[in-house]
């Protein structure tokens, strides 16, 4: 039973901090348009950060070497790990938003994840290199005593508010003028720019927030596990959160949930399972790209728009009495509205 | 003589080997109607960027309201009142027609962040009352039963009237219009011809109209601006401009001629 209720708490605790990421990278792709192929670096800028903010100075005789080592209180050092992880979204942003139309700034995001997974594991004196972090200090440690499972349902209680306060965030930001700006840039930039709207800067700005809710979901990680290394960052992590936004449906927050569900909780819980053939160590784990990569094509062909397509726009309104009812005097019948008529 | 809105003094700009545009002068005066024409490739559709702050000119100036701009972004210049549209429709496909014209009102309180995520009743309550004034505008283009439709639907005419009506819907003081009727059909260029009569004279708009369709332009211009390669070739009413013998060369000449009629 304990066991049980251990794995049931860690699955819901995937389950929220998955939701967080998917939703930061729709705010940036289902959103606006911005199409980052580095989620996952964001989301270890996040961890890392805490970690070297929360954690006390490196102790050097144990081999183990980070930087900072603050030892500051664990929100303290939350804010500092979300900031980091905005602030490389700025920086990511500074470079790709300004001049490059979107399949260069998907180039560049590709490319920052290369250059600081690569930095990041080679250099052992940044946060332990290839061996990562760990021992990492976890919140509620003190208070979560009694029972073995008590701090993993605190934890699950503790990422799902702030997983309910980002969706809260998300979809207001969705249904505001700012929101709908975000869109109309995703359909065409040129075009809002000349409306008298920075584009640049509402980009940016929808760039920046999904990679602060992405540091979250980050800083969430590393607290409930209490270790990160490279190898939990590989680009094949970025591929299951953009799955699980395509498979779910993009735009669409309900979406979002629906893929992490599907994608990131079921298929990557379920080949958990599948015993390992020990000659061929690394099967399994590829087996389940294929499997996750087969999904995507699938929705992709049958279901373009995700298993919760983006939700047409609806408003409170009063009614008019409609002008041209029945077409325009003078046309011929069906008028320049019947769809036909007017492609000649 | 009546104050000029807009004045482009020696712009010209290359693209590679292309001298698109080529020491090119006119001034558009205020509340006026006038139609840009000249043959394909003229240069028209590089003036409208140039004028509207998409491209820049390798030389010249742009003059609004006798204030140069020519180093001013585009979103700025829209900012005041400068407003274009463009010569293929490019509409926001996956928004809906009303959503289309909604975007594309300045100073809304929900713009900001803060606002968006602070004052949600403030821009609830001006949503609602930017909702009644686009539908008004949508109702006057015959486009309101089509206002909850992916605008990306649309036929091709819809989507030049959306073209128009979101164009509207964004209050301009001048605006251009890049070959608006372009591909649509003889009643629709009568409607659209309307409306913008109609704006003109109502709200004061001062419009310029790329056009290579004379009798509309005949209809509805008062003053016309000819380009041939990249330059400003001659201007005047259209009358005035059928006894030009370089116009006749340039671009009324041949088939244009005999739909002209002179
Ligand atoms: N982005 C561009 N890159 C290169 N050449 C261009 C570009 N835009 C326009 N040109 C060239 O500049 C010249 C002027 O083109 P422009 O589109 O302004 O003509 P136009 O008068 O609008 O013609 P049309 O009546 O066919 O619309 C043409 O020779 C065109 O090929
Ligand atoms: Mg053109």
């Amino acid at each position: 039973m304990t066991l049980i209720l251990g794995y049931v708490a860690t699955l819901l605790v995937t389950f929220f901090t998955y939701n967080i990421f998917v939703i930061g990278l729709n705010i940036q792709f289902g959103y606006a348009g911005i199409l980052n192929f580095t989620v996952i670096t964001f989301m270890a800028f996040g961890a890392y950060f805490y970690a070297v903010f929360v954690m006390p100075h490196a102790d050097n005789s144990s081999q183990v070497f980070y930087i900072l080592g603050l030892h500051w209180p664990w929100p303290l050092a939350m804010l500092a790990g979300i900031v980091a992880s905005g602030a490389l979204g700025y920086l990511v942003g500074l470079i790709a938003l300004k001049r490059l139309r979107s399949d260069y700034l998907a180039i560049v995001t590709l490319a920052t994840g290369t250059l600081v997974y690569g930095l990041f594991g080679n250099n052992n004196k940044l946060f332990d290199g290839w061996s990562g972090l760990f021992n990492v200090n976890q919140p509620f440690q003190s208070v979560a005593t009694n029972h073995p499972n008590e701090f993993s349902w605190i934890f699950v209680v503790f990422s799902g508010v702030i997983m309910l306060v980002v969706w809260l965030f998300a979809n207001r930001l969705y249904a505001s003028p700012l929101g709908r700006s975000m869109r109309a840039i995703r359909e065409d930039q040129d075009v809002v720019d000349s409306f008298g709207k920075n584009s640049f800067k509402v980009r940016m700005l929808a760039m920046v927030i999904g990679s602060v809710i992405v540091g979250i979901g980050g800083v969430l990680t590393i607290q409930y596990i209490g270790a990160l290394s490279p190898a939990g960052w590989t680009t094949g992590e970025t591929f299951v959160v953009w799955a699980a936004l395509l498979v779910g449906g993009r735009a669409n927050n309900l979406g979002a949930i629906v893929g992490s569900l599907l994608v990131a909780v079921i298929f990557n819980e379920a080949t958990r399972y599948i015993p390992q053939v020990p000659s061929h160590p690394n099967l399994i784990p590829n087996l389940r790209n294929v499997i996750i990569g087969g999904l995507v094509i699938l929705s992709i062909w049958f279901r373009p728009q995700g298993v919760v397509p983006e939700k047409k726009a609806s408003f409170l309104e009063v009614p008019l009495v409609d002008k041209y009812a029945q077409g325009f005097p003078g046309e011929e019948p069906g008028g320049t509205l019947s769809p036909a008529a007017s492609e000649a | 003589m009546a104050k000029s809105i807009l004045e482009v003094k020696g712009i010209k700009l290359a693209f590679g080997g292309v001298q698109a545009i080529d020491d090119c002068s006119f001034h558009i005066e205020e509340g006026t109607i006038t139609a840009l024409i000249g043959p394909n490739g003229a240069g028209k559709s590089t003036m409208v960027n140039v004028i509207s702050g998409t491209y820049r000119p390798d030389e010249g100036h742009v003059i609004l309201d006798g204030k140069d701009v020519t180093r001013m972004p585009n979103y700025v210049r829209a900012q005041h009142g400068l407003l274009r549209t463009f010569q293929i429709s490019r509409e926001f496909a996956n928004l809906t027609v009303l959503e289309n014209l909604l975007v594309v009102r300045q100073g809304q309180v929900g713009e900001s962040l803060f606002g968006a995520l602070f004052r949600a009743k403030r821009w609830q309550e001006q949503t609602k009352e930017l909702v009644a004034e686009a539908n008004d505008i949508l109702n006057t283009f015959g486009l309101y039963r089509l206002r909850n439709e992916y605008a990306g639907n649309l036929s091709g005419g819809q989507k030049r009237l959306v073209e128009l009506a979101r164009a509207v819907m964004a209050k301009p003081r001048l605006l251009l219009l890049d070959e608006p009727m372009a591909g649509v059909t003889p009643a629709l260029i009568e409607r659209l011809g309307h409306h913008i009569v109609e704006l003109n004279r109502e709200l004061g708009v001062t419009f310029v109209l790329v056009e290579h369709n004379l009798d509309v332009v005949e209809k509805i211009c008062s003053r016309v601006v000819v380009m041939a390669l990249g330059k400003q070739l001659a201007d005047g009413t259209l009358a005035e401009l059928r006894s030009n013998q370089a116009v006749i060369d340039a671009y009324l000449g041949g088939g244009a001629r005999e739909r002209v009629g002179s």
